[in-house]
C-alpha cells in the first residue's frame, strides 16, 4: 500500500483521533492529559482515555511518533519526521476536499477556503 | 489506595506486553481526569472494549501487525475455540435428541434420520481431528517443554489432569448411581442425582474450559515450523466445514421433529420460560447460541487463516520450511 493510499484510509477524516493527535503534538511533546486538553480546545472534540492511548499505540507502531523521555508517570509523546509528513500529507488531502466543496458551493474567498467558517457564509450571489 | 485499584483492575483488560509499555501513562491519565471522581461506566466500557480489541490484535486475531504464520496460527486457535463451544453444544444435541427414533413415524424419519446421523458423524470425525492435531504438536511441545526443562508446561499439564480426574469421577459416580435408579429418578426424582449430575456437568466445562486455555496458552510459546503450521491451518479448516455441517444438521433435525413430532420437544428441561414455546426448547436454544458463537469463531479463524495463506500462499509456506 502506497503512504498516500494509507493515509487515504486512516487520516480522512478530520475528527479521526490519529489526525488530532499528530496535529496537536505538530506544536510540540504532550502528555495524555495535556493532549486530551489541546485537541479538545482546537477541536472540540472529547477522546476518552481508551481511546487516546489505542489511537497513540497506532501512532507510534507506525513510528509517527515517538515517546518522550520522562521520570514522571506521565508519558509525553512528540511528532516524528514521518509523522509531521503524513500530517502534511493528511491535510493536503484535507484542503484539496475543502477546495473542492468550497467550489461546488460557489463560497466567495476562493483564495483561502479554509479561512471559511459556518458562521460567515460568503456566497458568490 | 482504593482508587489505584480500580485503575488497575481496568488495565487488566489489556494485554500484559501492552500494560508494561503504555499502562503507567494511561493510569496518569485517569487521574488527571478523573482524579478522586470514579471512572464513568462510558469510559469504563470503552477501555474495556479497546483492551479487548487490544488483545484480539497481539494475539494476532485481528490487525497486521503479525506476520502470515502468526495470522496461521491465530486463526487455528480461534476455530479450536469454536470447536470447544460445539462440544457443549453437541453433547446437548445428544441427550436432548436420545430415542428420538420413537417420536417419529417411519415414513418421516428420512431427514431426521440422516440429519441426526450428519451431526453424529462429524462430531465424531472432529474429535478425532483435534486429537490428531494434537499428536501431531506433540513432539514440538516435547521439545518445548525439554527447553525450558518442563517449568512452563507443569503447572498447566498438573492443572489439566487434576479438572480430567476430578471429571472422570464424577461423570463414573454419575453412572454408577444412575445403573440404580428408575426413569423418574433419573429425571429430576431425585434431589441427590441432580446435584451430582449438575456437579458433573460444572466440572465437565471448567475441564473443556482449561483444556482450551492451555492449548491456546501452550501453542503460542511453541516455536512451529512451517509445515506443521500448514497442516494445522488446514485441519482448522476442515473444522470450520464439519462445524457447519453439525449446524446445519442439528438445525435440520430440529425443524423435523418440530413438524413431525413437536411432543418429542416439549416438556424439555426449562419449558415454559420466556421466549421459549414447545417447538423451541430452552435446551436446542442454547445449543443453537452456543453454535451461533463457535461458528463465528470459526469463521473469522477461517478467513485470518486464508489471509495468512494469501500472504506466503500455502505451497510457499511448505517449501520454504526449514525442517
Amino acid at each position: 500500500m502506497t503512504r498516500k493510499a494509507a493515509i487515504s484510509n486512516d487520516f480522512a477524516r478530520p475528527n479521526e483521533p490519529t489526525v488530532l493527535i499528530l496535529t496537536s503534538l505538530a506544536s510540540g511533546a504532550k502528555h495524555g492529559y495535556v493532549l486530551t486538553k489541546d485537541i479538545e480546545d482546537f477541536a472540540g472534540v472529547v477522546l476518552g482515555p481508551g481511546t487516546l492511548y489505542g489511537a497513540l499505540t497506532r501512532l507510534e507502531e507506525r513510528g509517527l511518533i515517538a515517546p518522550v523521555p520522562s521520570d514522571d508517570r506521565r508519558q509525553p509523546y512528540e511528532i516524528t519526521a514521518s509523522g509531521r509528513a503524513a500530517l502534511a500529507d493528511a491535510v493536503h488531502a484535507m484542503q484539496s476536499l475543502a477546495n473542492e466543496g468550497a467550489a461546488r458551493l460557489r463560497l466567495r474567498d476562493m483564495a483561502n477556503p479554509l479561512l471559511l467558517t459556518p458562521n460567515t457564509p460568503r456566497l458568490a450571489q | 489506595m482504593k482508587r489505584e485499584n480500580r485503575s488497575n483492575r481496568l488495565l487488566r483488560w489489556y494485554p500484559p506486553t501492552w500494560r508494561s509499555h503504555y499502562g503507567a501513562g494511561l493510569l496518569a491519565l485517569l487521574d488527571d481526569t478523573y482524579g478522586a471522581k470514579s471512572v464513568p461506566w462510558r469510559e469504563r466500557w470503552s477501555i474495556a472494549t479497546k483492551g479487548v480489541a487490544e488483545r484480539a490484535r497481539e494475539a494476532g486475531i485481528t490487525g497486521t501487525t503479525v506476520n502470515a504464520n502468526g495470522r496461521l496460527l491465530a486463526g487455528s486457535q480461534l476455530v479450536l475455540c469454536g470447536w470447544s463451544l460445539f462440544i457443549v453444544a453437541g453433547a446437548i444435541f445428544a441427550k436432548f435428541t436420545e430415542h428420538w427414533n420413537d417420536s417419529v413415524s417411519s415414513v418421516h424419519r428420512t431427514f431426521p434420520g440422516v440429519s441426526d446421523a450428519v451431526v453424529r458423524t462429524a462430531g465424531i470425525v472432529g474429535v478425532l481431528l483435534v486429537l490428531a492435531a494434537a499428536a501431531f504438536v506433540l513432539p514440538s511441545l516435547v521439545r518445548l517443554a525439554r527447553r525450558e526443562s518442563w517449568q512452563s508446561v507443569r503447572r498447566p499439564l498438573k492443572k489439566n489432569a487434576l479438572a480430567l480426574s476430578i471429571s472422570i469421577a464424577l461423570t463414573t459416580s454419575v453412572a454408577l448411581r444412575a445403573h440404580f435408579l428408575n426413569y423418574h429418578q433419573r429425571n429430576g426424582g431425585s434431589p441427590g442425582y441432580v446435584v451430582i449430575v449438575l456437579l458433573a456437568g460444572f466440572a465437565v466445562l471448567a475441564t473443556l474450559a482449561t483444556m482450551t486455555t492451555t492449548a491456546l496458552s501452550l501453542t503460542r510459546q511453541i516455536d512451529f515450523s512451517r509445515r506443521l503450521l500448514r497442516n494445522l491451518s488446514f485441519a482448522a479448516l476442515t473444522l470450520s466445514v464439519l462445524m457447519l455441517s453439525i449446524a446445519v444438521g442439528s438445525g435440520i433435525w430440529w425443524i423435523s421433529e418440530a413438524r413431525f413430532a413437536p411432543k418429542f420437544l416439549e416438556n424439555s428441561i426449562g419449558s415454559g420460560i420466556l421466549f421459549t414455546s414447545n417447538t423451541l426448547p430452552p435446551a436446542l436454544l442454547l445449543m443453537a447460541v452456543l453454535m451461533f458463537i463457535g461458528l463465528a469463531m470459526a469463521l473469522v479463524g477461517a478467513t485470518r487463516i486464508a489471509s495468512g495463506f494469501s500472504d506466503h500462499g500455502p505451497h510457499r509456506v511448505a517449501t520454504s520450511s526449514p525442517h
